[in-house]
């Protein structure tokens, strides 16, 4: 069918082009931090100032490490807690479920910055007070209603009709849950754990008012520094990160299947 | 995706959390201010730690209010804020700030008299603050942009500069602007419908708010603007440091001035380390290495202005007795003044869309 | 379309519990209960943290209604919201169809990841790069005016457009992957019967594709619709002059004045305005599919 193959080859060139917009103030970014002038004022003149002087900038590298830390152990809860939320949500009917749904809206619609004053004095109050494990508690809560949305986005394509029949099987709740419903809703889980991860990673102003000195993460640092003094040391770090993650990911892609393959 | 054992995975909580919890030490100084405005430079820090053996920790914040905000959430966990005087008497009113031994800060004698006597920084006879620098918010022009220099406020009316006017995103300063366009004492604003009618007039000739010294800076280096409300000692950081071709102009009709001080919060762990920070950032040879190095507002130590150059800019421009007569130094604003005119500022960005 | 169907009936509550229970715990603790503290503050004349008397009133919700600017500014966050989530669908969804659909194997996870990575890049560096390309003279300008033969004078920073490219950049990452996850679901093997019995493709899409995908979008929307609403940083950023919304108001109650009850009030009517939009436009959603 010639008509097919050329839209394929439309489709093709369509994800290029987004792809294109999506990457082109990254691109931006990184030709950036190989810039003399810290205003990002061309022309442009090569330099690796920025990446030497990153080096040296512990603030930084500590803030970016933190982040790093915080994004992971945020990924992990929220895919373990909101994966299991949204089974329990798909599965069982019961009193009061469409409030508990409405319910992961308000984290969302809430501008953070309300949020992120709520939880400074809540935690205050109750003596959580402010540091890492503030900033962690705070990221999970913000990242939750999202892994929930999505994954249950992914659930409602499993047709109730195949849980049914491996139960009548004989397969009991977990056996069908790792066996039949786990599979299916995989691509739904990993896409939840990146939503998690990038909420987290890029999240500001929660950690901003819940970090303390010298407890920060790498959203805070880059406020601050545009604030007073920035210097393209932060495109230099936010390069490495897209270059280290950009790694990681391809080589999952090529070694780990979980776009759910039929 | 293998799911971790919850006892293993909740240790790896614990621990990770306390491994991070803080705790302030007696030898730790701890500092609440600006970002990257002197009491962080790295050079300053080592010289201060080496010689009194305490240890800088520094804390910053984004807005007056975010600082008092961090000085009432977290009571004992510092030891100097540095406070615009406009905000001193807040802070001294809600008990956030003790009062300040001035004999333990040797450099405090060599303050000039109109700063350390400001009625701002005292109450019932003890002092507060201890007055650190002082600087303008006036114009800076992209030299670039004009053959010479204007004098006037005016030329931020000037219909040739249509879209390449910047002011600063803050009601206070824009209403304070205003008023200096309209005649009026900043301090003592009688005709507001005056500075509102100024302001409207302003809107169509501006490209964007600025926000941070970041903003002018990337925006005058891709030649984006002619003209802007400016602090003095960022235009003198542009100018010397960054080498952008921004030159600062107070313009006759005045301009705005502010004093920023150090203080010492109730409850601070290390009153003795706080004093002794206090007077190593009024001391001349930081204040001379700040200005070389990184280009600094005005000194409120008479020594440490005089140890400048002839010609340096906070010598010559600031120190200008000329200048003196034409600059308002701003004073405390009541919460119902502020929110009135955020009130202003809110409809005037709202109408020019 | 695959539903949700009672399963349990009565036993529900008590299997669904220890499901939800942890994620709803934690949500109590770090979202629920400081934005009911929150809730409390916006009734209040003065904050209880600064030592002040202080008392409650209605007045910061009275505000909202006596005050035109508000309702200016509300109106035109929702429809900032509508056009950026509208752009996210046409530009997002075809490209969810083409990577669960037309792409095959290996190369498909790689560019899933691809278009998910520059979301984790920072927020506030990705604005200033894109002030970068929009600015006169900047990246965009200087590229059109080398291909064309003719001189034009881009310069769309400070701009509304700047404001609607920048969101749509943030956000369209959340379409495709919703998106994404409904669509890799549909059997091919339904789409070949539906094509084999005579169905145009434009008929497939309208009555089996975009049917069968409509979860997916529909969470898509409300992840950036709701967010985009209330969003202050880019607005501010990128609009300049024109970038005064909604957001950036309650982010003035907040940082520049401190007025914390006026700012949660405005916050707490945008929450309720925003959840019943989604409630009415949800169902019609679905039903329309």
């Amino acid at each position: 069918m010639a008509t097919t193959r050329i839209l394929e080859w439309f489709g093709r060139i369509y994800i290029w082009l987004l792809l294109a917009f999506l990457y082109l103030p990254i691109i931006i970014m990184a030709l950036m931090s190989f810039n003399v002038s810290p205003f990002y004022q061309l022309p442009f003149e090569w330099t690796t100032e920025w990446y030497a002087s990153l080096w040296q900038n512990d603030q930084l590298i500590s803030a970016t490490w933190n982040s790093v830390k915080i994004a992971v152990i945020t990924t992990v809860i929220c895919t373990v807690l909101g994966t299991a939320a949204s089974l329990a949500l798909y599965r069982y009917e019961f009193r009061g479920k469409k409030f508990l749904q409405a319910l992961l809206f308000p984290p969302i619609a809430i501008p953070w910055l309300i949020t992120g004053t709520a939880m400074l004095i809540f935690f205050f109050g109750v003596g959580i007070g402010r540091g890492l494990f503030a900033i962690l508690l705070g990221h999970v809560a913000l990242a939750l209603p999202y892994v929930i949305v999505v994954v249950s986005a992914r659930l409602q394509t499993l047709a109730p009709e195949l849980e049914e029949a491996a139960r009548s099987l004989g397969a009991n709740q977990w056996q069908v849950t790792s066996r039949v419903t786990l599979p299916w809703i995989m691509p739904g889980v990993i896409a939840g754990g990146l939503f998690a991860f990038a909420v987290s990673f890029d999240q500001f102003v929660v950690s901003y008012f819940l970090s303390t000195p010298g407890q920060t993460t790498l959203p805070v640092e880059i406020y601050a520094a545009i604030r007073k003094g920035f210097t393209p040391e932060i495109n230099a770090v936010s390069t490495i990160i897209i270059v280290i993650s950009m790694a990681l990911m391809l080589l999952t892609a090529r070694f780990f299947k979980f776009g759910g393959e039929k | 995706m293998r799911m971790p054992k919850p006892t293993a995975f909740l240790t790896s909580i614990a621990v990770f959390a306390s491994a991070l919890t803080l705790a302030a030490k007696a030898d730790e100084v701890h500092v609440l201010n600006w970002k990257g405005y002197g009491a962080d430079e790295p050079w300053a820090i080592a010289a201060f730690e080496k010689a009194t053996g305490n240890k800088v920790v520094n804390d910053f914040f984004n807005s007056e209010q975010e600082m008092l905000t961090k000085l009432r959430t977290n009571p004992g966990l510092y030891d100097v804020v540095m406070i615009n005087a406009a905000f001193n008497d807040q802070a001294m009113a809600e008990k956030l700030i003790q009062p300040i031994d001035v004999s333990k800060i040797p450099n405090y004698a060599d303050i000039s008299p109109d700063k350390s006597g400001s009625p701002m920084l005292a109450r019932d006879g003890k002092v507060y603050g201890v007055p650190w620098v002082w600087g303008l918010t006036a114009l800076a022009i992209n030299e670039k942009s004009f053959e010479t220099p204007p004098t006037s406020i005016t030329e931020m009316w000037n219909e040739a500069r249509k879209g390449r006017v910047v002011i600063r995103d803050d009601a206070v300063e824009a209403v304070q602007f205003g008023a200096i366009a309209t005649g009026q004492n900043i301090n003592d604003i009688k005709d507001m419908e005056a500075v509102k009618a100024k302001l409207t007039s302003l809107m169509p000739q501006i490209k964007t708010f600025w926000s941070s010294e970041n903003d002018w800076n990337q925006m005058v280096a891709s030649n984006q603007i002619d003209i802007g409300t400016y602090w003095s000692g960022s235009a003198d950081r542009a100018k010397t440091h960054f080498k952008l071709p921004v030159s600062l102009v107070i313009p006759q009709e005045g301009a705005v001035a502010w004093l920023d001080a150090f203080s010492i919060p109730v409850g601070s762990k290390n009153v003795a380390g706080a004093e002794a920070f206090i007077n190593y950032m009024i001391d001349p040879s930081f204040y001379v290495e700040w200005v070389t190095k990184v280009g600094a507002p005005v000194s409120a130590n008479t020594k440490a202005v005089a140890a400048l150059p002839e010609d340096a800019f906070n010598r010559k421009v600031m120190g200008d007795p000329a200048v003196a007569k034409r600059i308002q130094f701003q004073a405390p604003i009541t919460d119902a003044q502020r929110e009135a005119y955020l009130a202003l500022w809110q409809e005037l960005k709202v109408n020019v869309k | 379309m695959a539903g949700q169907v009672a399963t349990g009936s009565r036993s529900g509550l008590r299997s669904a519990l220890p499901l939800l229970l942890p994620a709803y715990l934690w949500l109590t603790v770090a979202i629920f209960l400081p934005l009911s503290a929150m809730v409390f503050f916006s009734f209040m004349t003065e904050l209880p943290l600064s030592g002040k008397a202080w008392a409650f009133t209605l007045e910061n919700y009275a505000a909202f209604f006596s005050q035109g600017l508000y309702w200016t500014l509300l109106l035109a966050s929702l429809r900032l919201g509508l056009e950026v989530t509208l752009w996210c669908v046409v530009i997002g969804y075809p490209a969810a169809y083409v990577l669960a659909k037309v792409l095959k194997g290996r190369s498909r996870e790689a560019i899933f990841l691809l278009v998910i990575l520059p979301f984790w890049s920072n927020g506030l560096v990705r604005i200033f790069s894109w002030a970068m390309v929009l600015r006169e003279g900047g990246i965009l300008d200087t590229a059109l005016n080398a291909v064309l033969p003719f001189k034009i004078n881009i310069d769309l920073m400070y701009s509304y457009p700047a404001v609607i490219i920048g969101l749509v950049h943030s956000y369209v990452p959340y379409m495709v992957l919703t998106c994404y996850l409904t669509l890799q679901a549909i059997d091919d093997s339904l789409i070949e019967a539906g094509r084999s019995l005579g169905a145009s493709r434009l008929q497939m899409l309208r009555r089996v594709i975009i049917p069968l995908s409509m979860p997916g979008l529909v969470a898509g929307a409300a992840l950036i619709f709701v967010p985009v609403v209330g969003s202050f940083m880019e607005p501010r950023i990128l609009g300049g002059r024109t970038g005064t919304f909604y957001g950036t108001v309650i982010e003035d109650q907040f940082i520049a004045v401190f007025n914390w009850p006026l700012g949660a009030a405005l916050s707490f009517i945008l929450l309720a305005v925003v959840l019943i939009i989604l409630a009415v436009a949800s169902p019609v959603l679905r039903r329309a599919a």
